[in-house]
């Protein structure tokens, strides 16, 4: 078998077969002996109000109804559902401030869709209906939707450890000014030609993952409480939610069911703890809990929205000589990733270009709105907006070509990373604008499209991006994996790395076929959380490059073995033998050979002579083993471009074709790797185009479904070309670097560049919705 | 709520039970039937998560439909396109073109895409982009399922689906 007969192939996803059957399980579907159900009852008419009176007794004598629990029923402690705490060092996690503000249920309403007590009952119907018998009386308390609104000094302070209700700012002892850069900004934006300077408005867009949230708990008779879960990061939610309960770890069994969408939707707790609170309360009977889509929509987290300030300084020639930033997020209700998105957003623009200055500034503000929390790209299809936009403004006063500008001015190879102080590996985004820009036909376009008249106008426009390929050296970065290779040489890993839907497990068992050279149907994905070691779970673009990278140590490890053994009994030093052909072999004698499957079958089926005393080979089971902590992070970087036509009696805006480059190093799975970018680009044409979380004055959600919450349909999208570059990064494991987080990015720069091109009109509030595009036409005068 | 017994046909077989009036087609194929490969995504008929084939050829959100309306009616689920192990055309199509990621809405798409093959069998990319519009996904961006939409209607035996007057069992 030739080294690479997988790594590189378009192979099937391992469970479409049982999808497309119907046959994966999801939480929902999960059906246990005994099985009770629980309905997390939540205040649905106000934003922000105080519970005065719960009454729980006419939902209680509801026949079926086993218990009701109200905040006093259940844990008193207080739990942050992000996942910083488990990421990073205690000292660094007090730095940032993260703070544990969330209850199971509340006697403080902070959003619409907040939690106020639970109902357990044999059916989910009888749990509705003793709902709906819930009385509570509140007493409503003013609602602030804006950080504007919230941070006013009068305003109701949400939590006493974070006065102004700013839950964060860049903190002052690691980043002097509350900002991060390098350069003197003031002093270099003083020697600039031209300054662009706009502030833009980013949408509260929900993750919208198909699945709506589901969970199962069990507190057994052995005392572990077991919880089926869909989330993204097993090894995670079970310290905290071990924390939580006051429990051992080893008391805490999660299962990961088959994950219908994440996006970072499940990324750390969702409503775990509430249906673990559950089934601790019901011993030994499981509990279910199906939220509705409105409930996953008002009480679940979604992108950060809120307000991005740039100015940017250019020389005549295009030289950016200073960039100066602001990024105020709008966290909702609870403290959640209030850190993390607004520390983050940043580092996707230091990363990118090469300013001779530039000064980032991140803060984040609680409000009344549901709370914000991880969602695909984490900040970076925010700064994409603003960022990518006030360069173009930058190029097109200067009259310079928007591609040339980013060839010119991009970061590559050498360059301080998005994370400063790791340089980046690789880069292959010049051959990105390259490819991209002859694809659409840049040039062509830009020239034919500068001169319009008609009712329709076109344009064309350029967005380009870096992300990241795990959370190294930021974050926690560590994946466990066994290797157990059988009697037979068949294999199986153990590790507890999910699988979203992306094919995280089908490219892992690419990646230990093409290293074992065993045919990847004779390997097995095992992941249970009892048998596999730790991993943080799936985030920041790391399965493949963090996770592979320990199923090619694991798989090495058991080569070693292999090799070891052969060598004793071939009596052939260790570095004179190789694997082939699933052979260990001498390199000087190739009559010195032995067979792995005869190493694999003589390790477990071991006999001694009684008489000689001698065994048929070495005693022991193979197994491989690696605790894998990545020394980069080889960052992916992207280019694409975007075509729109805009009716301008209407306003409404159709994407004509986009065209992404993406510099993906190697592509494990091309098939894989292309499904990546056009489902990460549904998303951040949703962003960019319509998609938004609305509230009403009174923090009341207007769209809390698909109703009036418009989400790109496969009518809606436009003519797709996905153009893999693959240069090889030289520190990545087969020199892959990242794709998924980098989907919803720079779409979304690409088409606001390019309805801006149509128009000559920045947009500077998402989505640019027909209401905005006819306002901004009528401001304009465009005719 | 008042209770009837009702005859529910469903790939191919009879299912007798009792169950409330306003039981949703949706809610029997899962709860009573644990028929779970039809799935629930948003019970307002936005998402097409629930689609199910009403006698071969229209497709129908289950959420939307009682269950005592689909009485007397031929019912296929996703689990019902596979017969004796062997998979279903379209099943191979979502499969091999990488238009399965996370799974939520495929049976839904593979019944819309039944409903539309069944009514068209050589529909153009704009009537697969049209038919598609009412069944969401979030990860693949349609275009693997309009190209598998595309082979499964090259793979199928057009002549056959026009006889048997549908698909499904």
């Amino acid at each position: 078998m030739s080294e690479k007969t997988y790594v590189g192939k378009s192979i099937p996803k391992l469970d479409a077969r049982e999808k497309a059957c119907g046959q994966a399980v999801y939480a929902a579907d999960i059906q246990l002996p005994g099985m009770l159900y629980g309905k997390i009852v939540r205040c649905w008419d106000h934003a922000h109000a105080k519970v005065l009176k719960l009454d729980l007794s006419a939902a209680a004598k509801v026949p079926g109804v086993i218990k009701v629990l109200g905040p006093e029923d259940v844990t008193q402690k207080r739990y942050n559902t992000g996942v910083l705490d488990v990421m990073v060092p205690e000292e660094v996690g007090q730095l940032l401030g993260d703070i544990e503000d969330q209850r199971i249920f509340t006697d403080h309403v902070r959003h619409q869709g907040d939690a106020i007590c639970g109902i357990i009952a044999e059916s989910e119907e009888i749990a509705e209906i003793a709902a709906g018998k819930v009385k509570v009386l509140y007493e409503p308390l003013p609602v602030y939707l804006s950080a504007e609104e919230s941070s006013r000094p009068d305003a109701f302070q949400f939590d006493e450890r974070k006065p102004g209700n700013r839950a964060f700012q860049l903190p002052e002892q690691m980043f002097p000014g509350n900002a991060y850069g390098w350069g003197d900004v003031d002093v270099e934006m003083a020697k600039a030609d031209l300054i662009v300077e706009e502030t833009f408005y980013l949408p509260k867009v929900k993750q919208c993952q198909m699945e709506p949230h589901a969970y199962v708990a069990h507190y057994d008779q052995t005392g572990r409480l077991n919880c089926w879960t869909s989330t993204q990061m097993p090894k995670c939610v079970q310290p905290k939610l071990a924390r939580l309960f006051e429990m051992p770890i080893s008391r805490i069994n999660l299962v990961s069911t088959t994950i219908g969408g994440g996006f970072g939707a499940r990324l750390g707790m969702v409503f775990e703890p509430e249906t673990c609170a559950m089934a601790l309360a019901v011993p030994g009977r499981p509990v279910k809990v199906q939220s509705s889509r409105e409930e996953d929509w008002v009480a679940s987290e979604s992108r950060h929205p809120g307000k991005y300030w740039v100015k940017l300084g250019v020389r005549k020639d295009g030289t950016p000589v200073a960039m100066d930033a602001h990024f105020t997020t709008n966290a909702g209700a609870y403290f959640t990733h209030a850190s993390g998105v607004a520390f983050t957003a940043g580092s996707w623009m230091t990363g990118l270009y090469k300013f001779g200055s530039i000064r980032y500034k991140g803060d984040t503000y609680y409000t009344n709105q549901a709370p914000s929390g991880a969602f695909r790209g984490y900040g970076n299809p925010q700064t994409n907006f603003a960022l990518e936009q006030i360069v173009d403004r930058a190029c097109s006063e200067l009259n310079i070509d928007p591609v040339e500008w980013r060839k010119k001015w991009h970061k590559g190879v050498g360059d301080d990373g998005w994370c400063m102080g790791v340089p980046y590996s690789s880069c292959a985004l010049d051959e990105c604008l390259e490819r991209g820009a002859e694809a659409i036909g840049w040039e062509e376009k830009r020239a034919r499209y500068a001169s319009q008249s008609g009712t329709k106008r076109r344009g064309v426009g350029v967005g380009v991006m870096t992300h990241t390929s795990g959370a190294m050296p930021m974050l926690l970065e560590h994946t466990t994996c066994t290797v157990k290779m059988n009697e037979d040489t068949s294999v199986v890993i153990t590790l507890s790395c999910s699988d979203l839907g992306q094919g995280a497990h089908t490219v892992l068992k690419q990646i230990a076929a093409d290293t074992l050279c065993i045919p990847m149907d004779e390997i097995h994905i095992h992941v249970n959380m009892d048998s596999a070691g730790f991993d943080i779970g799936s985030h920041a673009s790391r399965t493949t490059y963090v996770g592979g990278g320990a199923v090619i140590k694991a798989c090495e490890d058991v080569k070693r073995q292999l090799i070891e053994r052969a060598s004793i009994r071939l009596g052939v030093p260790e570095q004179a033998l190789e694997i082939k052909d699933q052979q260990v072999v001498s390199r000087n004698d190739p009559e010195k050979i032995l067979s792995v499957k005869d190493i694999c079958r003589s390790g477990v089926y071991n006999f001694t002579n009684p008489e000689t005393g001698e065994t048929n080979g070495v005693p022991g089971q193979i197994q491989g083993y690696a605790s894998h902590f990545p020394a980069h992070n080889s960052p992916p970087f992207g280019a694409c471009f975007s075509e729109v036509e805009i009716d301008i009696e209407t306003g409404e805006v159709k994407v004509l074709e986009l065209v992404i480059a993406h510099d993906i190093g190697r592509a494990i799975n091309p098939m894989a790797v292309e499904g990546q970018l056009e489902g990460g680009a549904q998303q951040a044409l949703g962003m960019v185009l319509t998609e938004e979380t609305s509230y009403d004055k009174v923090g009341l959600c207007r769209n809390n479904g698909f109703t009036d919450y418009k989400m790109f349909g496969a009518a809606d999208m436009p003519k797709f070309t996905t153009i893999l570059v693959e240069q090889p990064d030289p520190v990545a494991p087969f020199g892959m670097k990242s794709v998924g987080e980098a989907g919803p990015v720079n779409p979304v720069g690409a088409t606001a560049n390019a309805i801006s091109h149509a128009l000559g009109i920045t947009f500077t509030e998402a989505p640019i919705t027909p209401e905005r595009v006819l306002q901004a036409l009528q401001d304009q005068k465009v005719a | 709520m008042r209770t009837k017994m009702i005859t529910l046909c469903v790939n191919g077989r009879d299912h007798r039970f009792e169950a409330p009036v306003n039981r949703t087609l949706l809610q029997a194929l899962r709860d009573d039937l644990k028929l779970t490969e039809t799935k629930y995504g948003c019970g307002t008929g936005e998402c097409g998560g629930c689609t199910v084939l009403m006698d071969g050829k229209d497709s129908i959100c289950s959420c939307l439909t009682l269950a005592v309306e689909a009485e007397g009616r031929h019912i296929t689920t996703v689990g019902g396109m596979t017969q004796d192990g062997e998979l279903h055309p379209i099943q191979i199509a979502f499969i091999e073109e990488g238009a399965i990621q996370c799974g939520y809405c495929t049976p839904g798409m593979i019944m819309r895409t039944a409903s539309i093959l069944a009514n068209n069998p050589t529909p153009s990319e704009e009537e697969i982009r049209r038919g598609l519009d009412g069944n969401l996904c979030r990860c693949t961006g349609y275009e693997k399922i309009v190209q598998a939409v595309q082979r499964a209607s090259q793979m199928m035996d057009t002549t056959q689906i026009q006889k048997s007057g549908g698909m499904g069992q």
